[in-house]
């Protein structure tokens, strides 16, 4: 249960691994409706298992997640169905359909969900593509796409059915800066404009300052949360040194090469 | 209830004699709604004389990207193609979400649908191209493979043999299981096809000569580089294609090392080495189911032996296992082949795996073919 409407996701006591192995455990946050949130970490520390289980590819080894008013780990098959509607969820390589074209991978999701007519789901598809600004590619096929065309319609086939809630993996990994702060301005545009939430998992910094309106940081020592809030305070606030090195970009002192 | 209760929409459409038309909206405009809307409206206005069309929106409370869809598709005067279309009274933040797509932006985007021309004289000439080139890859790569295995061969560092001990083990040893199931099963099903009719000739004992001679002249061979091809084939297929696509390959190009080198002749040294094996292997499992079922109808080992002895000469046994080594070399050579031919995307690797194998049994019929063509001649 959401302790109030302007909560999207809340997660509870969230435990997480692979069989015996646990990788995160008492992880507790609440994501606002509309808010840009990142979920941010060192490699390997279990930023993309937490989005697999927040989204349901895995089931968490204890605690809940609560999308709107509905326990997603809980929920039974027919629900479950009804809830991953509620989202839409873009994945670090793109993973677009690669035998259709960019406008077939946008429709996909409205021809088997709804039975809306031909040019009705036509235009819907052209339109979101327009939203990520690849209304011109809409017949290539996705080979055909650079490294960021392919995120950005992978966000525009996530987006079909006018999700409330946006999961991206990694947004900005593998892409030039430009690309990718053009990535982070669509990302900021659909959270103002059609009051989308972003649970994004990143560890881009530049990005982080540009769009994050707050962060959960994991550690993988300690195996749980621990810092929550903006990236600018705690860049200059966190309590934990070794959040403030992240924010600061300072290796590890071990990490230091000393020369001969 | 009303309408807009139960719908969640409900929509009020009034056409007047003078070609006036107006449509009324109020509630969720929404991609379950937009349906029962859509037929609406085709039902009142598509194919009708109007000039003028009027969607008020100024009470809807909801729209989403199908809604969207909708009012953009009465906008552009699709429905109704005479007329003049104004779709009015939309909510400020509604209004500047229905604007940011355009007609333009729809004569611009939309797919000109791609057609692509089908005619037989050119369908058979890009399948003839494609063969030829095909069979071109294939030359080059006998060539590369030939100019490469003499000096690898004998270069004990560059031959990475424990590589080749690794494959044999995969292809060879861990198809052990597979093979003698298949082999004494086909033993088995071949005596008891025959037995029957050999019966009706009081020939039942001739069961063993000729399990013995079709073992150990067409079926121990096929068997093998058939199972080969279904089990390694395919395998060395996917890996040289796998590696291909996340650019191993081109790594290895890059530390100065040749594919070929490194990757293929190990795999056709270990093809090579190991189908004679499995052939006589199989050969021998084969003939064992045989030998059962022959048992079965009642003869004694002694005289079956006899009958396998005097019916199996050195030179059956020879053509078996040069067989096997042949088997062996395309079996291998064509999975390596079609991996290295993989092309981009999420399908190759399965294409590649698909074409080793088909071309692997083709290629092993071809040359039992032409090995029989061979041996009759030698004996005639």
């Amino acid at each position: 249960m959401s302790d109030s409407p302007q909560i999207a996701i809340t997660v509870r006591n969230l435990k997480i691994g692979y069989g015996e192995k646990m990788i995160l455990q008492n992880v507790n946050f609440q994501v606002r409706r509309g808010e840009v949130f990142v979920i941010l970490g060192g490699s390997g520390c279990g930023k993309s298992t937490l989005l697999k289980n927040l989204i349901g590819l895995y089931t968490p080894l204890e605690g809940e997640v609560w999308i709107d008013d509905e326990d997603f780990v809980a929920a039974k098959d027919n629900e479950r169905l009804r809830l991953l509607r509620k989202f839409g969820v873009m994945y670090q390589s793109g993973a677009l359909f690669g035998s259709m074209t960019v406008l077939e991978n946008v429709r996909l999701a409205l021809d088997e969900f709804t039975a809306l007519p031909e040019p009705v789901k036509e235009l819907v598809a052209l339109a979101k593509l327009k939203l990520v600004g690849l209304g011109a590619a809409a017949q290539k096929m996705p080979s055909e796409l650079s490294g960021g065309m392919q995120k950005r319609a992978a966000i525009a086939r996530a987006m079909a059915l006018d999700p409330k809630i946006l999961f991206l993996d990694e947004p900005s990994a593998g892409l030039d800066p430009v690309t990718s702060a053009g990535l982070d301005i669509l990302i900021k545009e659909l959270a103002h404009h059609f009051g989308i939430t972003f649970v994004i998992v990143t560890h881009e910094l530049a990005s982080i300052y540009n769009i994050a309106d707050r962060v959960v940081m994991l550690d993988s020592r300690t195996r749980t949360i621990i810092a929550e809030g903006r990236p600018v305070e705690l860049r200059e606030h966190a309590s934990d040194p070794w959040v403030r090195r992240f924010f600061n970009r300072e290796p590890d002192s071990g990490d230091v090469v000393q020369p001969n | 209830m009303t309408a807009a209760e139960q719908n969640e929409l409900e929509t009020d459409v009034q056409v007047s004699s003078d070609g006036c038309a107006r449509v009324i909206l109020r509630g969720r405009l929404d991609a379950q709604t937009a349906v029962a809307c859509w037929n609406n409206l085709e039902r009142n206005l598509r194919d009708k004389k109007i000039e003028t069309l009027e969607v008020n929106a100024s009470r809807l409370q909801f729209c989403d990207g199908a809604g969207f869809a909708l009012l953009r598709y009465l906008n552009m005067g699709k429905m109704t193609p005479t007329a003049t279309v104004s779709v009015i009274g939309l909510e400020a933040s509604l209004e500047k979400i229905f604007r940011g797509f355009t007609k333009q932006d729809y004569e611009a985007f939309r797919p000109a649908l791609r057609k692509r021309k089908n005619s037989l004289p050119g369908e058979v000439g890009s399948a003839v191209a494609l063969a030829s080139a095909d069979l071109r890859e294939q030359v080059t790569f006998l060539g590369d493979v030939m100019a490469n295995l003499p000096p690898t061969l004998l270069d004990r560092k560059r031959m990475r043999w424990p590589e080749v001990r690794h494959v044999f083990e995969l292809a060879g040893a861990n198809a052990v299981p597979i093979v003698s199931l298949i082999s004494v099963l086909v033993g088995l099903i071949i005596a008891f096809e025959s037995a029957q009719p050999l019966a009706q000739f009081g020939a039942q004992i001739y069961v063993a000569n000729m399990i013995g001679l079709v073992m150990v002249r067409e079926l121990g061979p096929l068997l093998a580089a058939i199972l080969l091809a279904g089990r390694s084939g395919s395998a060395f297929a996917a890996e040289i294609g796998t590696m291909k696509v996340n650019e191993e390959l081109n790594a290895l190009e890059t530390l100065g090392l040749d594919p070929i080198r490194f990757l293929v002749v190990q795999r056709i040294a270990a093809g090579i080495l190991l189908t004679p094996l499995l052939t006589f292997y199989a050969t021998f499992m084969g003939v064992l189911g045989g030998v059962l079922v022959t048992l079965g109808l009642g003869f004694p080992l002694t005289l079956i032996f006899h009958q396998l002895v005097s019916s199996i000469h050195l030179s059956d046994v020879a053509l078996g296992v040069a067989k096997g080594i042949v088997f062996g070399a395309i079996v291998s050579a064509v999975g390596c082949l079609r991996g290295l031919q993989t092309q981009q995307g999420p399908s190759a690797v399965g294409i590649s795996t698909t074409r080793a194998v088909v071309t692997s049994i083709l290629l092993i019929v071809l040359a039992d073919a032409i090995f029989s063509i061979i041996f009759f001649s030698l004996i005639k």
